[in-house]
């Protein structure tokens, strides 16, 4: 959504649209996050008027789709790839193992065992 | 038999050599023993070999007089005449660190120094030991724990391929350094030094122990109610830094959180903490 889209380019890994728009989803969930927790501590305080709770679930749903945390997918730093991609690395596999071998990450070696 | 050890010697074989002679003294304690380790000195030559030719200066001097050598400098005070040693704290260098006894044995800082290769890790322990007893501080150690091995297993292919795969694994060993007895500011300054000097590829962590009297708790409510009139006039402009008299609204505050400024001294110049719609001030 290009209202949330940062208007210069605020990112230093491989760029990608894709890349770009999971960028995005992060900063505005990042800044929407309180009033998520908010709303959603609201819905489910029983002590607090029903109105009021079934008021901060429409409020919940209606917020945008990029406020949320399940939007957010990692991508590969090196090629922007959605699948494969190793956590404690942020890369795919295939680029995992090319600087792997290259031995760009401190400490991965070829293992035998 | 130790005085024809060479200086380049590493500590091990040379505590094995002096073990071997005195096998009733501690290994800790080489350095205080009657008999000290003496060290060789580079026999400096003045002498020029024939191959190359003297220079003006060397001309004055006659050929036949012997290499002189440092040792002729310095006057031997008592004992049979031998080459001198080192000084004590230089012969340390070469031994296992010194350490100094816990007389209670309270644990003060635990130091754990985490890397992937054990021969930096090993020496930086080194460091810490030798520089926890010049600071006086009584430390245990290094305690090697457990290894963590994480691996991975990739395709070796960019695409499909599943059956030939490729394994990677990353070793991190761990050391544990403990400091007992310690006094609380020498336990900082020895977190600090180390931190100064901190070696490439170690990373460290300390957990720091305090103690205190019976009574924590209340203690700390006397001194919130002592404190509570400069407290509340801090709390006032807590975290702005205005003259004093001026107050800050709530939206003012705000705001000024929400600069790219105040967002950057805060929480680093990531690309997270930079808003599109924060203001830049």
């Amino acid at each position: 959504m290009s209202m949330f889209r940062a208007k210069k380019l605020d990112l230093g890994s491989f760029v990608n649209v894709k890349v770009i728009r999971d960028h995005t989803k992060r900063k505005v969930f990042a800044e929407n996050e309180p009033e998520r927790q908010a709303l959603r501590y609201i819905i489910r305080n029983l002590a607090l008027p029903q109105r009021t709770r079934v008021q901060a679930q429409l409020q919940l749903a209606q917020m945008h789709c990029y406020t949320r945390p399940t939007q957010i997918r990692n991508r590969c730093i090196e090629g922007g790839k959605g699948r494969g991609v190793l956590r404690d690395f942020k890369m795919t596999r295939y680029n995992f193992r090319l600087n792997a071998l290259a031995g760009k990450l401190p400490g991965v070696k070829k293992a035998s065992w | 038999m130790a005085s024809s050890t060479p200086i380049r010697l590493p500590w091990r074989l040379l505590t094995r050599a002096v073990g071997a002679a005195h096998p009733l003294i501690p290994s800790t304690h080489y350095i205080r023993t009657q008999q000290p380790i003496s060290f060789q000195r580079p026999a400096i030559s003045r002498n020029y070999s024939e191959a190359t030719p003297p220079p003006e200066v060397e001309n004055a001097t006659p050929p036949s007089q012997p290499p002189q050598t440092l040792t002729e400098n310095t006057p031997v005070s008592e004992g049979p005449p031998g080459p001198p040693r080192l000084p004590r704290a230089v012969q340390a260098v070469y031994l296992r660190p010194l350490r100094r006894q816990a007389e209670y044995g309270v644990p003060s800082c635990d130091l754990q120094l985490r890397s992937y290769s054990v021969r930096n890790l090993e020496f930086f322990c080194d460091f810490a030991l030798r520089a926890a007893y010049y600071l006086g501080l009584p430390a245990s150690g290094p305690v090697p724990l457990p290894r963590i091995t994480e691996r991975w297993t990739v395709p070796r292919a960019s695409f499909v391929y599943k059956k030939s795969q490729e394994n990677f694994e990353r070793r991190t060993v761990r050391r544990l350094i403990q400091i007992k007895d310690g006094n609380p500011e020498t336990v900082e300054l020895w977190l600090a030094f180390l931190q100064k000097h901190a070696y490439y590829g170690i990373g460290m962590k300390a957990n720091v122990f305090e103690f205190a009297k019976v009574g924590v708790g209340k203690n700390m409510d006397t001194e919130m109610e002592k404190m509570k009139d400069i407290v509340g006039k801090t709390w006032d402009r807590v975290g702005v830094a205005t003259t004093v008299g001026t107050k800050l609204t709530a939206e003012e505050i705000i705001e000024r959180v929400n600069t790219q400024n105040f967002r950057a001294a805060t929480h680093g110049n990531a690309p997270l903490s930079k808003l599109p719609g924060s203001i830049s001030r």
